[in-house]
């Protein structure tokens, strides 16, 4: 009888006060006790809390569906044909060379107009290493027309601007102003290249502006690079840095500013792009009444370019500093021209390795393993892949900056990424990089200077300018086995370029990542 | 299969589980804790991440009663009648929220992504 009792009592439904009530209601207690229950669920702030957070988490059970209609996480191959109607780069030669092309966009107000040319710190020798970098430098200095810091004073005074850049391969020179004033900048363009003096104090003054940027610099990206060139392509044109020797740049003068633009600013080899509120007839005439006075030697720089060829050296150049907090670090291949079809399979692949920094949106959530790898474990500050192309050869791998002590695990992660690529690559992850490079490539070309630049750089190592929809045509048609058949070319088994500076004592050396280049599970 | 699972494991339907929860509720009770407290961040990491998108308010009690029910036994005591009356051992705050972290961690692998965090043998 009391079993049976015992028993009801313990199954009935789990009440701890009601059974401690029974169980003690023989005992002689005070009455109050008897009034002691737990409290209820909304007495405490923390069970207040909890509850409506289960409530949130149960309605996580039944997501909106509207929320789910584009959230995929499986990359798909969408046709974009609806985006890629662009207006048409329309292109005339003059009879002296000079290739003009314009891309109007009707809703624009302002443009880009500028000049670009195929010359650049390659074309020098080595006793005129410097002086494409210093011309650049001087040619706004003034010319017969205008007294010094004329040209930049009537551009400014239009409200626009006016840039230059020197690179190794190309030059380039243009002013963004207002659509009425384009005419202007293009007689002040034409005025600055034809007509510059080179007045000896401007270029004394010059010279100590350079001199004592070379001696400040030494630890940042650009300086890794150039070292990375200057190491990838010893003994050869493309590894002569920019800024050139400083034993060159105090002997730069007159003579050679002007024999420089005599031998390489010639009109087969420039391009005036412009881009924005401009009309294609006004900027022909322009230049045929302007650019009158330039040199039409018809070597193109792809005979400069077969004179003296590029070659890869694999090599390395470390500077030890032990001094800053950070190592930075880049790793390349020898890769391609840009007239190469596989150079377009490396911007897929430099796509699908990724870049990374601390503000990244993403995060640990990105696409690339590479990346993924990098942020979870927290072995870098920051990591891009880059891929360059020159005329005849170009590079390809990844720069890294990281803290000293994680340089092993980080080497290991790229370069066992990097050999991946040769063996097993998914498509999912192709299909991702291929929607990645499609997109950035379009959203870089979002206003009238990045449209010319790319009008000015396409002209000149492609001869033509891609449209959009060939170009992604050509994007789709990387697919794996594409992936992994350029791969094979550029990175199985080749040699390599690093390049290192800050506190590297445990980056590892060559004949590690060398070694890493290949597997040997096949 | 699994229902007839549930059904064992259930303490409305069988007198074992029944019987193993007030054992349990007796146990916590005197040291004032919940079953939920028992888990611990440092065996599964998902706890641990469990934990870290908890509110603040949730974990501070929940630390609070592990330090009391240290305490207590340390000092070889259980926890003063009137309060082990209050306490409600099955109350939990951490079972959605791990198994969202559970489920989670299943999507990201089945899409082939790396794992957020991994258990290191110390």
């Amino acid at each position: 009888m009391a079993i049976r009792h015992l028993l009801s009592l313990a199954r009935r439904s789990h009440k701890p006060s009601s059974s401690f009530t029974l169980v003690r209601s023989s005992s002689s207690r005070s009455n109050a006790e008897e009034f002691i229950k737990p409290p209820p669920p909304t007495a405490t702030i923390y069970d207040r809390i909890a509850h409506s957070l289960k409530s949130k988490l149960q309605k996580l059970e039944n997501p909106d569906i509207r929320f789910l209609k584009y959230g995929s996480p499986h990359p798909t191959q969408t046709p974009h044909t609806h985006i890629l109607s662009r207006p048409e780069t329309k292109i005339t030669t003059l009879p002296n060379g000079l290739r003009v092309a314009t891309e109007s966009a009707s809703n624009s107000r302002t443009a880009t107009v500028g000049v670009w040319m195929d010359a650049g710190s390659r074309f020098e020798s080595d006793e005129t290493n410097g002086t494409a970098h210093f011309l650049e430098r001087m040619i706004f200095k003034g010319t017969e027309k205008r007294r010094a810091k004329g040209p930049e004073e009537e551009i400014e005074n239009m409200g626009g601007h006016l840039n230059a850049y020197t690179w190794r391969e190309e030059t380039a020179y243009y002013a963004k102003v207002m659509g009425k004033d384009v005419l202007k900048a293009v007689d002040i363009l034409a005025d600055v290249l034809q007509n510059s003096k080179f007045e000896e104090r401007c270029i004394s003054r010059e010279r100590g502006v350079i001199l004592r940027e070379l001696q400040a610099g030494g630890h940042t990206e650009e300086d890794v690079f150039d070292h990375l060139h200057s190491t990838a392509f010893q003994y050869s044109p493309l590894g002569r840095n920019i800024h050139g020797t400083c034993d060159n740049i105090k002997t730069i003068s007159n003579e050679h500013l002007h024999h420089y633009i005599q031998t390489h600013y010639t009109t087969p080899r420039m391009v005036l792009a412009a881009s924005g509120a401009v009309k294609h007839e006004e900027i022909v005439e322009q230049a045929k009444k302007l650019f009158t006075k330039l040199s039409s030697d018809s070597t193109t720089a792809t005979q400069l370019v077969a004179k003296e060829p590029a070659s890869f050296t694999g090599s390395e150049v470390r500077i030890i500093n032990d001094y800053v907090p950070l190592a930075k670090f880049a790793v390349a291949f020898e890769a391609t021209s840009s007239t190469d079809p596989d150079s377009i399979a490396l911007m897929v692949m430099r796509e699908m390795l990724g870049s990374w920094n601390k503000n990244t949106g993403g995060g640990k959530h990105m696409g690339s393993k590479l990346v993924q790898r990098v942020s979870i474990n927290g072995i870098a500050e920051s990591m891009k892949a880059f891929s360059t192309n020159y005329k005849d050869t170009g590079l390809f791998g990844v720069y890294a900056v990281a803290k000293p002590d994680c340089l092993g695990d980080l080497s290991f992660a790229i370069m066992s990424e990097m050999t991946k690529l040769a063996y097993r690559v998914s498509e999912d992850d192709v299909i991702r990089a291929r929607n990645q490079l499609k997109s950035s490539l379009m959203l870089h070309t979002d206003g009238t200077t990045p449209i010319a630049e790319d009008i000015g750089h396409q002209l000149l190592t492609y001869g033509r300018r891609i449209p959009f929809a060939e170009l992604f045509t050509r994007i789709d048609a990387v697919d794996a086995s594409t992936i992994k058949r350029v791969a094979n070319r550029f990175l199985y088994d080749r040699d390599l370029a690093i390049s290192a500076i800050g506190p590297i004592q445990d980056l590892p050396d060559y004949n590690w990542f060398r070694r890493r280049t290949y597997w040997n599970r096949y | 299969m699994s229902s007839l699972l549930q059904s064992l494991l259930d303490p409305k339907k069988s007198w074992l589980a029944s019987l193993h929860m007030k054992t349990l509720t007796n146990r916590l009770r005197k040291y004032g804790l919940r079953y939920d407290d028992l888990y611990d961040p440092y065996y599964d990491l998902d706890i641990k991440e469990a934990l870290n998108r908890l509110p603040r308010e949730i974990v501070d009690a929940r630390n609070q009663r592990l330090k009391r029910a240290i305490d207590l036994s340390m000092k070889h005591e259980y926890l003063p009648e009137d309060l082990q009356k209050m306490q409600t051992p099955f109350r939990s705050y951490l079972q959605e929220m791990l198994a969202l972290v559970k489920k989670e961690k299943e999507e990201r692998e089945a899409l082939g992504a790396l794992p957020l965090y991994q258990r290191t043998i110390p």
